[in-house]
């Protein structure tokens, strides 16, 4: 059928959607994980 | 645990006292919330004519034909809910789906002669989902004629076709 | 150090939930479990994606544009399931005072909110070819559309106070008052007229799908509920990491 594009926008855009959602969440993570290592290295030293 | 359960029973009541005020205005609004009437509906209450309705049913087998006036082609076709039926003209381009045998919802108005001209036609798809093999095999087998309708329970499927590997 | 004090009436419960609400065992839990929620949830959606875009078959009269399914299903399970979820943090936070619940709501809604988008986004993508139009008021899709702007009001509660108590509360009473648009958006296809079909799938009969269609698609389900709740676990890791920076900075 010619309806391929309609396919190809819906799988791309859930791609897109959720990877950048997972990269965000990931990075939001190893901020807070760095940081809190951070503080915790200053308070010992 | 007091006040623990005398919370409970605030949120508790809360959301029971809500859901009988959804339920209420939900049922009061039933008839506004239909997305369109079926044909004996329409048939039975008629609405003022010439005000915009949507009308929903199924294209009944053969009644789907062209005609040519003002040399742009119209498609002339009846929409039934089993109980009546009515005719409808369209001057446009029927969507993919649209077949005899398929639900359809119609958007336009009922005129005089009982016609319903349509503006838009949107068609329907049912619940079910088979590929083209298990399609053909039910055809085949006599079971099913697409132009009369949706097919056969599913639970009827595996006595027609060969499990696939 | 990192301990946050629980409220004595958790200890004393025998309810077991009550254990993670030390955020400490909550966060010695989610570390053993994340590697494998990540591992699963990665190979399931590839299985189902692969499999549903490339080895399934295409339907009967909608041909090819029915492997926008394996996508539009899941989000939609997904997009009702995250709104039950914060909920039930709604409940958990008001009645029994959780200490996680208000975190684990904010780590929900935005995740839930993206999933409720997907999936009107692929319907619009669906029906377009299909039914000959992007969008309809049906019941279906309008109750859909008002999931989508519960969730954009519980994230906008959550942050609209100075008073961050406040905000947790307003935000999960949203939580309560909306919860009742899932029953709506689950059965208005049978109780009104939609444009929307009804459900394919129903606990007494067989479903109306053929196996070889249903396989990719519960694959892709399973892979996309392991997704959300591995984002919601690393997004309360975070919440819960980031209230220990303040306390620690707080504290200097």
């Amino acid at each position: 059928m010619t309806h391929l594009p309609y396919l190809a926008a819906a799988y791309g855009i859930t791609i897109i959607a959720i990877g950048g959602l997972s990269v965000h969440s990931w990075t939001k993570l190893k901020t807070v994980q760095k940081k809190l290592a951070q503080i915790q290295n200053n308070k010992r030293s | 645990m007091k006040r623990k359960t005398k919370r409970l029973w605030i949120v508790l009541g809360a959301m029971i006292c809500f859901a009988l005020a959804i339920t209420l205005i939900l049922s009061a609004f039933s008839n506004n919330l239909v997305y369109f009437k079926a044909p004996s509906q329409l048939i039975n209450h008629p609405t003022a004519k010439g005000t915009t309705i949507r009308l929903g049913g199924m294209v009944v087998a053969n009644s789907l034909h062209y005609s040519h006036h003002d040399q742009t082609p119209t498609a002339e076709f009846k929409v039934t809910d089993g109980q009546a039926a009515i005719e409808v003209h369209y001057t446009g381009i029927l969507p993919d789906l649209f077949r005899e045998g398929q639900s359809v919802i119609a958007i336009g108005s009922l005129d005089q002669n009982n016609i319903f001209t349509a503006n838009e036609v949107l068609a329907k798809h049912d619940e079910t989902y088979m590929p083209k093999e298990v399609a053909e095999a039910l055809q085949k087998s006599g079971k099913w004629d697409p132009k009369f309708g949706p097919p056969p329970d599913a639970d009827t499927w595996d006595h027609m076709v060969k499990p696939k590997q | 150090m990192t301990k946050t004090s629980v409220p004595p009436s958790a200890k004393q419960s025998g309810f077991n939930i009550h254990r993670f609400a030390n955020p400490g065992t909550f966060l010695r839990f989610e570390s053993k479990i994340q590697p494998w929620v990540i591992a699963f949830g990665i190979l399931f959606v590839s299985i189902g994606i692969v499999w549903g875009l490339f080895f399934s078959p295409a339907d009967w009269q909608q041909g090819d544009s029915v492997r926008i399914m394996y996508i539009h299903v899941p989000m939609a399970i997904l997009a009702s399931g995250g709104y039950f979820g914060l909920a039930l943090c709604a409940l958990c936070s008001l009645i029994w005072k959780h200490p996680l619940a208000d975190l684990a709501a904010e780590a929900i809604g935005p995740i839930g909110a993206v999933i409720t988008a997907l999936c009107l986004i692929t319907g619009s993508l669906w029906g377009k070819p299909m039914w000959g139009t992007w969008w309809v008021w049906d019941a279906r899709l309008t109750s859909v559309l008002v999931l989508f702007f519960l969730y954009l009001g519980h994230i906008t509660l959550l942050h609209a106070f100075d008073d961050q108590q406040k905000g947790y509360k307003a935000a999960a009473i949203l939580a309560l008052v909306g919860v009742f648009d899932l029953p709506i958006i689950k059965f208005s296809v049978n109780w009104w007229h939609t444009l929307h079909q009804p459900s394919t799938f129903s606990i007494t009969h067989a479903p109306a799908m053929s196996l070889s269609m249903m396989w990719p698609l519960i694959f892709c389900f399973i892979g996309f509920a392991l997704g959300f709740i591995a984002l919601v676990c690393i997004q309360l890791r975070a919440a819960i990491l980031e209230r220990q920076v303040r306390h620690l900075l707080l504290n200097e």
